[in-house]
């Protein structure tokens, strides 16, 4: 099986570094993830990743590929058995609407912590799993991670908006 | 010489009290104007600003649940250099059009503003800058309608959707301009981020108290209107 982990448009050193540590990688491979992919962004890595296609090494039983970034993260996400992503609502949207297992470790570095805040409003609701950047608390929300546990996110209800767009606008 | 303050600061009074006017009315959901009554057949002009990444998503999510043979003509007003928001924007009309029986491509238009501001611009180099956004929306928005004939096209857009970030704020200023000369002007709508589940954004904060009607998407923020997930 196959994890995708993203960083989104910016970098966040310590997501990476967790999800490439020998607990979280020992974590994955025991739980059937073989292969994970990860789009770095900007972030510093140990191995030097080419601004132009990836890096490929294996650890721990894991077969890893890194990018700086990925032309298109909707195929990723598409192929992807698990998602690991920084908190980001766009990112969060994309892979909720695919039905994918999800989870986000929210930046601790960000100055505005809303990020924090709809990580645990939407893991309240069990549509995704969250957490920190500590590598042992990603291994354990890893195993204790059960994708049929999840709730099933609500498809876009486009009923609304237009709704309200024809009341103000005195159609209704 | 005393006459002179005096009648300059009659003047100030009077446009305070215009402006205070003009915010009293947009305000709450009790008070608010009755909108005028259209045909299911009439159409409406629509016009909204894509702010860049989230903000774009997000907006043209919102739009994309719009009936386009109702909501026509579009205008997509974009921060200049921003061309992936441009391409988002063309890529939901042509998806529009080929799902639809709207006539593709000619019932929209793309508006480029200069930034207000820019990423790590000092503060000291904004009103410049800023003063230069607000120049090109008080032309889109005030001028440019008064200068082209045609049908419908002696108004900006009869709604326009703000989700911020700041910089919608000076498209906020040019639109209370139209309404401070009495001339028409768009229904103002603004849509808070899915991304805000207890706060306001600076944005949101920052027009609140402008807009015809402020949706926010989690009921835990108690301001404004939730009507549940938008996006």
């Amino acid at each position: 099986m196959l994890v995708f982990v993203t960083v989104g448009s910016t970098k966040f050193d310590a997501l990476i570094q967790a999800v490439l540590s020998a607990d979280v990688l020992q974590c994955l491979q025991a739980k059937g993830y073989t292969s994970l992919v990860v789009q770095c962004g900007n972030s510093r890595t140990d191995e030097p990743v080419p601004n132009e296609g990836k890096t490929k090494m294996r650890r721990e039983g894991v077969d890893i590929e890194l990018w700086k970034f990925k032309p298109s993260l909707e195929e990723e996400y598409e192929n992807a058995d698990l998602i690991v992503s920084h908190a980001g609502s766009g990112t969060i949207l994309d892979v909720l609407r695919r039905d994918k297992p999800l989870i986000v470790v929210p930046n601790p570095t960000l100055l505005d912590n809303h990020q924090q805040e709809l990580a645990r409003a939407l893991s309240e609701q069990s549509y995704l799993l969250r957490s920190s950047v500590d590598p042992s608390e990603l291994s354990q929300v890893i195993r204790d991670l059960v994708p049929s546990e999840l709730r099933k996110f609500p498809a876009m209800d486009g009923s609304r908006f237009r709704q309200i767009l024809d009341e103000e606008m005195g159609f209704l | 010489m005393p006459n002179l303050w005096r009648i300059t600061a009659f003047i100030l009074l009077c446009t305070l009290a215009r402006l205070m006017w003009l915010i009293f009315q947009s305000r709450g959901t009790k008070n608010r104007h009755v909108p005028r009554h259209r045909q299911a057949s009439d159409t409406c002009s629509l016009a909204v600003f894509l702010g860049s990444g989230g903000h774009t998503s997000e907006a043209l999510s919102l739009l994309s649940s719009l009936d386009f043979n109702r909501y026509t003509p579009r205008k997509y007003v974009v921060s200049e250099g921003d061309i992936l928001s441009a391409e988002k924007a063309v890529s939901l009309e042509t998806s529009k059009a080929t799902s639809a029986s709207s006539r593709p491509g000619t019932d929209y238009n793309i508006l480029v503003i200069p930034r207000a501001r820019r990423v790590h611009q000092s503060l000291f180099m904004t009103p410049p800058t800023a003063l230069r956004s607000l120049l090109a929306c008080v032309f889109h928005v005030s001028i440019a309608p008064l200068i082209s004939s045609g049908p419908g096209s002696s108004s900006f857009a009869d709604v326009l959707i703000l989700n911020g970030p700041g910089t919608c704020f000076v498209l906020c200023i040019a639109v209370y301009l139209n309404r401070f000369l009495g001339r028409p002007s768009p229904r103002l709508i603004y849509v808070e981020s899915f991304a805000r589940v207890k706060s306001l954004s600076l944005s949101g904060k920052l027009l609140r108290p402008f807009v015809d009607r402020f949706l926010v998407q989690w009921s835990q923020i108690n301001k404004g209107e939730c009507r549940g997930w938008l996006v």
